[in-house]
């Protein structure tokens, strides 16, 4: 793969050979450990220059301790996140809302928007999350002793919850995960294809409710004020896309690494099981271990930083799943301690843009572990199968075969 | 024991609550109450587990002997 030329600021001894996108263990691997195979960057240097990053093979430096990523993720107006990553795409420049907009302008979507997303509005939501979750562990635990986890649970019921935050049935939901799926994993044709759907489906959408408000996400938001007036359709679009990127594949993910690692560890799922009290523990160190997500953040002036040249829109790598390994943070962090004190891990990232959802992913993610681990007995890789891992922009986990007969 | 409240520096993640939600109080966004936290004799290993869970190290526990005397005072109030 072709990349960029490294810039002439970068010193070449900072430069390395890595990459989220094609080291060894990102491409899709069976039986692969994408998070471990990461870890490694912890052998090296705290920051380097990676000159293959990015979707579209832009280099970035790579910040790899956790004290390092909170100081760049805290310090917004030196480490700016808009960079239009979704309509970019489209080849067109238009922000994600609140993701990619700067303070202040962020801070008043942000205001606007959190009380949707606060611990005790997931409190609120928690008996229909719990609900779908029984239906569909039910109707898997009734239909044999085999399924695939990604297929029959852990997308059903994300996108269950994320159709239900926008007043939608589930007749669509095979379309919703294709979509994201394209515009994640995708190629050159099928990204912006799938961008193209998603953009005219929350237009659409976004129309629909304008004329016919109900009680949902999208006639919250166009209805919404900021500063005195409405969104402009831009901001609608804006926050609406980022509610179906953020939304669908992240929690998916992080399910089934989890249900993988505790079909691979019998001891943890049968303490799981026998002490149900632990997951929402437990589920705070599969976060550390297996989060999904590489922050990405453009320079907003030159700097020095831990003895690294950066220059004004250099792009700078917060990849949650390096910072969760750092030796200097989590004491043998690359051991899975279901019983981890001080676990103050960068799943969901730091500063002014920690995880909208953060709160209903945690739920979404101890309700399907609580709710899987009472139903199903033991369970393991069904025999000959391999599940499929990759990484990339978002870690993932395909084709998961489990057995319990 | 004295919380000292960094609160611009939080960003809503409630592990704090999480660990002690009667301690650690949030607005309708998520976000922890501005002020610090006085901390009752008894709620002290709560309180410094609810502080030592903060992801941005918003919270800072203060045991010096202005925070002792400043729990004592709201005490007897």
């Amino acid at each position: 793969m072709a990349s960029n030329p490294v810039p002439d600021h970068v010193p070449p001894e900072m430069v390395r050979d890595f990459s989220l996108f094609t080291s060894a263990g990102m491409l899709p691997t069976p039986n692969g450990d994408p998070h471990a195979a990461v870890a490694c960057v912890h052998a090296g240097p705290p920051i380097f220059y990676s000159p293959y990053n990015t979707h579209n093979g832009r280099g970035t430096w790579v910040i790899t301790r956790t004290r390092d990523q909170r100081r760049v993720l805290q310090d917004a107006e030196t480490f700016s996140s808009h960079r239009s990553i979704f309509a970019s795409v489209l080849g067109e420049n238009w922000p994600m809302i609140p993701l990619e907009l700067d303070p202040p302008a962020h801070g008043i979507f942000r205001s606007l928007l959190n009380p949707l997303f606060s611990p005790k509005r997931v409190m609120v939501l928690e008996p229909v999350v719990r609900e779908r979750a029984i239906a569909l562990i039910d109707r898997i635990a009734a239909s044999g002793t085999s399924c695939d986890v990604m297929k029959d649970f852990a997308f059903p019921f994300t996108v269950n919850i994320f159709l239900g935050f926008l007043g939608l049935s589930d007749d669509r939901l095979d379309i919703f995960v294709g979509w994201a799926n394209d515009l994640l994993h995708g190629d050159d044709v099928k990204r912006p294809a799938a961008a193209r759907m998603i953009v005219a489906f929350i237009d659409e959408l976004a129309a629909m409710r304008r004329k016919e408000p109900v009680a949902d996400f999208m006639t919250f938001v166009v209805q919404a004020e900021v500063e005195g007036r409405p969104l402009t359709d831009e901001e609608v679009r804006g926050t609406g896309v980022l509610l179906f990127v953020a939304g669908l594949d992240t929690v998916a993910a992080a399910i089934g690494f989890d249900l993988a690692y505790l079909a691979r560890n019998p001891k943890d799922q049968d303490l799981l099981r026998s002490e149900p009290d632990r997951i929402g523990f437990a589920a705070e160190e599969l976060l550390r271990a297996y989060p999904t997500v590489q922050m990405i953040r453009v320079a907003t002036k030159n700097i020095d930083f831990e003895g690294a040249p950066i220059r004004k829109g250099d792009y700078v790598s917060c990849a949650t799943m390096i910072a969760n390994r750092d030796p200097a943070e989590f004491k043998c962090p690359n051991t899975i301690d279901l019983a981890r004190e001080d676990n103050r891990h960068a799943a969901f990232g730091y500063g002014p843009h920690r995880c909208l959802g953060s709160h209903l992913a945690r739920r979404e993610i101890v309700i399907g572990l609580e709710e899987w681990l009472a139903r199903i007995p033991g369970f393991r890789i069904k025999e000959g199968m391999a599940p499929i891992t990759y990484g990339g922009h978002v870690f993932g986990i395909e084709n998961l075969i489990l057995d319990w007969s | 024991m004295r919380i000292i409240v960094h609160h611009a520096t939080c960003q809503g993640h409630a592990r704090c609550w999480a660990q002690a939600p009667d301690i650690f109080k949030l607005d309708d966004e998520g976000y922890i109450l501005p002020g610090d936290i006085n901390v009752a004799e008894g709620d002290e290993l709560l309180a410094s587990r609810g502080a030592q869970a903060c992801p941005e190290r918003a919270l800072e526990i203060d045991r010096t002997a202005a925070a002792l005397e400043s729990v004592f005072i709201q005490s007897r109030v």
